[in-house]
């Protein structure tokens, strides 16, 4: 850039950019960021919609499509279109969720979930997300034109290890830093909190696409203290799809439905649940088939999966030790809270009417935003506080497949917990290990994290060689494990990686492959960087002529426009090389004329005052 | 060793100013916490995560009365938690007694499907924790500024047959829980 002084505006590249929070939803996802001081969400998708459809298309040629647009290519193209990724983050294939009504085709066989799109390799959830998470990153990048490498990426509350694992992996996949992994009713809690200065107790409800969140808050002195929070990461309005997509294929008399077809119902079935929120009855028609749904029998379908929230809910309550009563406020969050019937339900729960009036589907992203805001600028971090817990209990399995909880659910985070484990044979020197997380008795009904096995004790006598295994929750609501032989000391460190996730390696490489594309992308963003360059430089210059065109010498302004007219021409252009040598070119070109302007400025100043009152 | 009552700077007493104490952990939670160090290199952040997760097991620790009682039985010599712990052997043989009662009565009510049964049998159960919970607290209190002696050791016995009592009803108590939200769903 120039170093002449005049056209040194400002930087436009910040060292680290512009730090962003992300909603990074099942349905839609969001990318918001604070600029004077009001968080403030991004246009990322056609007609400046603030709201991404949470949907990639995978075309034939390799290219990738994310948004609105791919969501109009997965009638055509079901097998080749991912929506609702987010529920297969940290899953594995056999998990019931994989198996719900959809119209995806899997790679078999594989230990992780693998989606079989078109353009030769298949796609994991990880990849999947990172494109979405990649998209949102451009987008807000060409919005502030300037750089975003940190983001604060929120995740269900109800999250467990192996999920939030995937979705830090993700923001990595999209070279992104993630300075935090926040839970969603607590960004919103945040948005709200900030907005109104409010103190109290208070419930988030969020439901939304794909995951049901239920947190319990209290506000004091700007710390935001998480009481309690439960949920379930596979109910949502997608559910809410399926019920009515189960109806109606069945009034088909389809029994076997191709994926194309399960793709157009579900789609005509989630029109339907919308328009319900307004109508009481509503026309639905897919596949040739007409028929009326109404209001009330929608109701009913979807009754179990309401009441579902009702037990979780109470749970909560309990878990915080809270009466409904005793709330200052239910907040609702999610797009699926738009329901009649689940608003009324709410209301009934709580015994009040909850708030709304920041937009719920902004307000995950706005709270995610104050939080990268919190992280990233040294002079609000006196503000405001978060204090989060762990949704699920940590525990080892024990003899018997018992689980033998060792962090129990709702403990506030960073936490930590150790176990000693001694030797049960003579001479043994090694020892398993196996993590899980949930709240069940027996070892197969949670989720299992990771299985290792401790080497290296000192071979000793039964019961002599002691080993403290140590186990780190951290604020994003990830594990770590360690291990120290307390006879010898010496430790061993373990990174948990869930049984069903992927390796350190696969990482790894799936980093190296999207280098390639990263190429192009970097190439992209530096013909951006360098015409935004451009037109504060050529705005600069057109003020400068306007403004003191009295200061020029002879053939000077036939020279400059000629530089302009250059800088201009290549502005179009893809490239950013010959545009920086452009600009640097009229730099040079007017300097003079510049100089004589800064000179006239200083004389202007001066002039009047002797030199000694200076 | 720093004990959780030094992370607060409070006296090893029995009775803590909860609402004080819950002041001083807001406080503390915006001196210590990561969020304030999220820009600062790893050292600092490796810092704040160990200091957070100490203060956040000294205020669970704390904050909670139960907690409390078994963590200064602990200073004291005792650790209940341990399953190893020679403590657990050696309750009073009323002490059995109760267990294997309370324990049949259980065990009938929940084979019967009987919840008024069982809810009644926790009142009950949770009223006795209450009353051994005063005893512990009572011992711990007199064991206060008090040196070892002969006096001191009869206490810290009778603090740790109470807590352990408290311990059997607390896990009563939720097994009551367990199967009521069973007969519920
Ligand atoms: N007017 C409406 N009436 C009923 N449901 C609606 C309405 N508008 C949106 N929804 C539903 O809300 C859901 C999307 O909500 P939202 O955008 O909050 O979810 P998300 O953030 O993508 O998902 P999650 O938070 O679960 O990851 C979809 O199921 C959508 O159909
Ligand atoms: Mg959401």
């Amino acid at each position: 850039m120039s170093k002449n002084g005049y056209l040194q505006i400002h930087d436009p590249l910040k060292p680290r950019g512009q730090a962003v929070g992300i909603d990074l939803g099942t349905t839609n996802s969001l990318v918001a960021s604070v600029v004077h001081g009001k968080p403030r969400c991004v246009p990322v998708d056609e007609g400046d919609s603030l709201l991404l459809p949470s949907v990639v298309h995978y075309a034939k040629d390799g290219g990738v499509v994310v948004g609105a647009r791919a969501r109009r290519l997965a009638p055509e193209h079901p097998t080749d279109t991912i929506s609702s990724v987010k529920r297969f983050m940290g899953r594995s294939p056999d998990d019931a969720e994989t198996r719900k009504l959809g119209h995806y085709r899997f790679v078999p066989g594989s230990k992780v979930v693998r989606f079989d799109v078109a353009g030769g390799t298949p796609v994991n959830p990880i990849e999947v997300s990172g494109e979405i998470l990649r998209a949102l990153k451009r987008r807000a990048e060409a919005h502030f034109s300037t750089k975003v490498e940190q983001a604060v990426i929120t995740v269900p509350a109800y999250f467990d290890d192996a999920q939030r694992q995937a979705t830090k992996d993700a923001g990595r996949l999209a070279g992104l830093e993630v300075l935090r992994l926040l839970n969603e009713p607590t960004a919103a809690a945040l948005a709200y909190g900030l907005d109104k200065g409010s103190q109290g107790t208070f419930a988030v409800y969020d439901l939304g696409g794909g995951t049901f969140d239920v947190s319990i808050l209290k506000l004091v002195d700007g710390v935001f203290e998480v009481k309690s929070t439960g949920g379930d990461s596979a109910l949502g309005g997608d559910d809410f799809d399926r019920a009515i997509a189960q109806h109606v294929l069945q009034a088909m008399g389809a029994s076997e439905p191709s994926p194309a077809l399960v793709a157009e119902v579900l789609a005509a079935s989630r029109k339907a649940k919308e328009a319900l929120t307004d109508a009481p009855e509503v026309e639905l028609s897919a596949g040739g088939h007409t028929q009326v749904v109404k209001r009330a029998d929608f109701d009913a379908w979807i009754q179990p999966l309401v009441q579902k929230t009702g037990v979780v809910c109470r749970r909560a309550l309990k878990d915080a030790g809270v009466a409904a009563g005793e709330l200052d406020g239910v907040i609702l969050v999610g797009g699926a809270t738009r329901v009649p019937a689940v608003r009324r339900y709410v209301a009934e729960l709580f015994g009040r009417e909850p708030l709304g009036d920041i937009d719920p589907d902004q307000v995950v992203a706005l709270g995610a935003a104050v939080q990268a805001d919190l992280l990233t600028n040294a002079d609000r971090q006196d503000e405001v506080l978060l204090l989060d817990v762990i949704p699920l209990s940590l525990g080892l399995e024990t003899m018997g497949g018992i689980v033998e909880k060792l962090i129990q659910r709702n403990s506030t985070i960073p936490t930590a917990a150790a176990q000693v484990f001694t030797t049960f044979k003579d001479g043994q020197t090694g020892l398993d290990v196996h993590v899980v997380q949930g709240e069940r008795e027996l070892v197969e009904d949670n989720r299992s994290l990771a299985r290792f096995t401790l080497s290296g004790i000192p071979a000793l006598a039964a019961g002599m060689a002691r080993v403290e295994v140590r186990f780190q929750v951290d604020a994003d609501g990830i594990l770590s494990v360690s291990a120290k032989e307390q006879s010898t000391g010496a430790t061993q460190s373990i990174t948990v990686k869930p049984s069903h996730g992927l390796s350190d390696e696969e990482i790894e490489q799936m980093l190296l492959d999207s280098i390639d594309h990263a190429e192009e992308d970097i190439q992209a963003r530096q013909v951006r960087e360098q015409r935004v360059d451009a037109e504060r430089v050529l705005a600069e210059a057109e003020r400068q002529l306007r403004e003191h065109g009295s200061l020029l010498q002879d053939g000077e302004r036939a020279a400059i426009d000629a530089a302009m007219a250059r800088v201009r021409e290549l502005s179009a252009g893809n490239d950013h090389l010959k545009l920086k040598e452009a600009v640097h070119a009229l730099d040079e070109t007017s300097r003079p004329f510049i100089e004589r302007v800064m000179n006239q400025a200083i004389t202007q100043v001066v002039g009047g005052h002797s030199v000694e009152e200076f | 060793m720093r004990t959780h009552f030094d992370v607060f700077g409070l006296p090893r007493a029995y009775d803590v100013d909860v609402p004080a104490l819950e002041k001083q952990y807001r406080e503390l939670s915006l001196q210590l916490h990561p969020d304030r160090v999220a820009q600062a290199d790893a050292r600092e952040r490796l810092k704040a995560l160990e200091g957070t997760t100490a203060l956040n097991e000294a205020f669970k620790t704390l904050k909670d009365p139960v907690r409390r009682a078994f963590y200064l039985l602990k200073l004291h010599g005792i650790d209940l938690d341990r399953e190893d712990a020679g403590a657990q052997k050696d309750m009073p043989l009323e002490f059995l007694e109760e267990v294997m009662e309370l324990r049949e009565a259980l065990d009938t009510a929940m084979e019967k499907k009987d919840l008024p049964r069982a809810r009644a049998m926790a009142t009950d159960v949770e009223a006795r924790r209450k009353a051994a919970l005063g005893e512990a607290a009572g011992a711990l209190r007199a064991l206060e500024g008090g040196g070892p002696g002969a006096d001191g050791q009869a206490l810290v016995k009778k603090a740790s047959h109470a807590l352990g009592r408290v311990r059997y009803f607390t896990r009563f108590l939720e097994q009551v829980d367990a199967f009521e939200e069973e007969s519920l769903s």
